[in-house]
C-alpha cells in the first residue's frame, strides 16, 4: 500500500526531537498508527539521528563547535584535550590514546565580520582545507573548533596552521588571525605519511 | 491470493475467538506501538514493555467486545498507548497483573531490525554539509539542544534553525540514498 499523504522526513525528525506543536504531534501520531510506510520513514530518521550521535561521539568530524558541546562532552566523562595558541603565535601539542575530543580555541576580533572562513594549512602555509562561512558570534572574541581525533592520533609529528579570514564588501579576503599548532606524535606509528 | 483484513474485520474476528486475527493484530500494531514507545520513553526495553502492555490491554478489550466502533481500532490503540505511557510515568504496575492474567504466550513478535546504516558513508555525508547545517545537526542530535539553544549559537532565529535542520536532513537522506 502506498501512502497518499506521506509525512516529510524533516517533520518526522521534528517529531522524534519533540519539536512539534502538540496538535501537529497528535496528527503525526494518528497518521503513524495507520501508515506503516511513514513508520518505515520514521525508523530511517531515527537511525540517521542515532548515526549522527555516534559519529559526533567519535570526535572524528572537523567542525566549529559551541562551548556547550565541549561542556557536554566533559560532563559525559569524555576526555577533551584543548589547545589555545595565541593569535600570531604557536602551541606545542599532542594527543594520547585516552583522548576523545581535540579542541582548538582561536581568539580573534570578530566584530564587524559578516562572514568568517576557517582555513587549515600545512607547515608551509599551503591551504589544505577550508570551512567556509562558519557560525560565529561577533562579540564572542573567537572561534572554537574540533579537529579530528582519529586523524590526530594517526598523524606523524607535523605543523598545522589555522587561519581565520573574513571578507570586505568587494569580496576581498583579509586575515583575522593565524595560529600554529606544532603536533608531536606520542603514539606509536609511522614517522611520516 | 491473500486478502488483508481491514481493522474492523480483525476486531470482529477476535470477538469471535479467532486466534489468527489476534496474531494479525499483533503483527500490524506491534511495530507502531513500539515506535510510539521509542519516541516517548526513549528506551528500547521500555518500548518493548509498552508494546506488550498495550497489546494485552487491546486484546482484553476486543475479546470483551468493549470497542464500540471497530473501524477505529488504530485510534483505540493509540489512545491506549497514550494512557499507558501516562500510567508508566505515574509508576503504575499494571503489567504484572495483566501478564498473570494472560500468560507469557501472548508476547508480541520480536521487533524488526532497524534500517542498516553505512556509518562511513554517513561520516562523508555529514562532512559534506555546509558549516551551519553541520553545526545544527550535531548540536541537535549530539547535544540534544533545542532550536532556541542552537539559534543563540548561530545568531539566527529559531524558525531559521528549523529551516536549516530540515534542509540538512533532506541532504543527508539524499546523500545516504533514501528518499525524502
Amino acid at each position: 500500500m502506498t501512502c497518499s499523504n506521506p509525512i516529510d522526513a524533516a517533520v518526522l525528525a521534528d517529531y522524534w526531537l519533540a519539536a512539534l506543536a502538540k496538535s501537529d504531534e497528535e496528527a503525526v501520531e494518528e497518521h503513524l498508527f495507520t501508515c506503516d510506510e511513514c513508520g518505515v520513514r520514521l525508523r530511517e530518521t531515527i537511525a540517521l539521528a542515532e548515526g549522527v550521535h555516534e559519529l559526533a561521539c567519535q570526535g572524528s568530524l572537523i567542525m566549529v563547535v559551541s562551548d556547550a558541546f565541549v561542556k557536554r562532552a566533559t560532563e559525559q566523562g569524555l576526555h577533551v584535550r584543548e589547545y589555545a595558541p595565541p593569535r600570531s603565535g604557536s602551541v606545542e601539542c599532542t594527543v594520547s590514546a585516552e583522548d576523545d575530543f581535540l579542541i582548538g580555541r582561536l581568539t580573534a576580533d570578530l566584530s564587524g565580520a559578516k562572514r568568517v572562513d576557517l582555513c587549515f594549512c600545512d607547515g608551509q602555509g599551503v591551504e589544505r582545507l577550508r570551512l567556509p562561512d562558519i557560525p560565529f558570534h561577533s562579540e564572542a572574541g573567537g572561534v572554537t573548533f574540533q579537529q579530528s581525533i582519529t586523524y590526530a592520533k594517526a598523524a606523524p609529528s607535523e605543523t598545522m596552521i589555522a587561519r581565520l579570514v573574513t571578507f570586505d564588501e568587494a569580496g576581498g579576503e583579509s586575515l583575522l588571525g593565524e595560529y600554529t599548532f606544532n603536533h608531536t606524535r606520542t603514539l606509536p606509528g609511522p614517522g611520516a605519511w | 491470493m491473500i486478502i488483508e483484513l481491514n481493522d474492523a474485520a480483525i476486531v470482529g474476528q477476535i470477538r469471535s475467538g479467532d486466534p489468527q486475527a489476534e496474531a494479525e493484530l499483533f503483527r500490524r500494531m506491534a511495530p507502531r506501538i513500539r515506535l510510539y514507545g521509542l519516541r516517548h520513553l526513549r528506551h528500547e526495553h521500555a518500548a518493548d514493555d509498552l508494546t506488550q502492555q498495550v497489546l494485552i490491554t487491546t486484546l482484553e478489550a476486543l475479546r470483551a467486545g468493549r470497542l464500540r466502533e471497530p473501524e477505529k481500532l488504530a485510534s483505540f490503540v493509540l489512545g491506549t498507548c497514550r494512557m499507558t505511557v501516562l500510567d508508566l510515568r505515574r509508576g503504575a504496575q499494571r503489567k504484572e497483573r495483566l501478564l498473570e492474567q494472560f500468560g507469557a504466550d501472548l508476547l508480541p513478535p520480536a521487533p524488526a531490525p532497524g534500517p542498516h546504516l553505512d556509518h562511513e558513508q554517513l561520516a562523508r555525508c555529514v562532512q559534506d554539509l555546509k558549516e551551519r547545517e553541520r553545526a545544527v545537526v550535531i548540536m541537535t542530535f549530539y547535544d540534544e539542544q533545542t532550536s532556541a539553544d542552537v539559534s543563540t549559537f548561530l545568531g539566527v532565529s529559531e524558525a531559521n534553525v528549523r529551516v536549516i535542520r530540515h534542509r540538512a536532513i533532506h541532504q543527508l537522506r539524499d546523500c545516504m540514498g533514501v528518499a525524502a
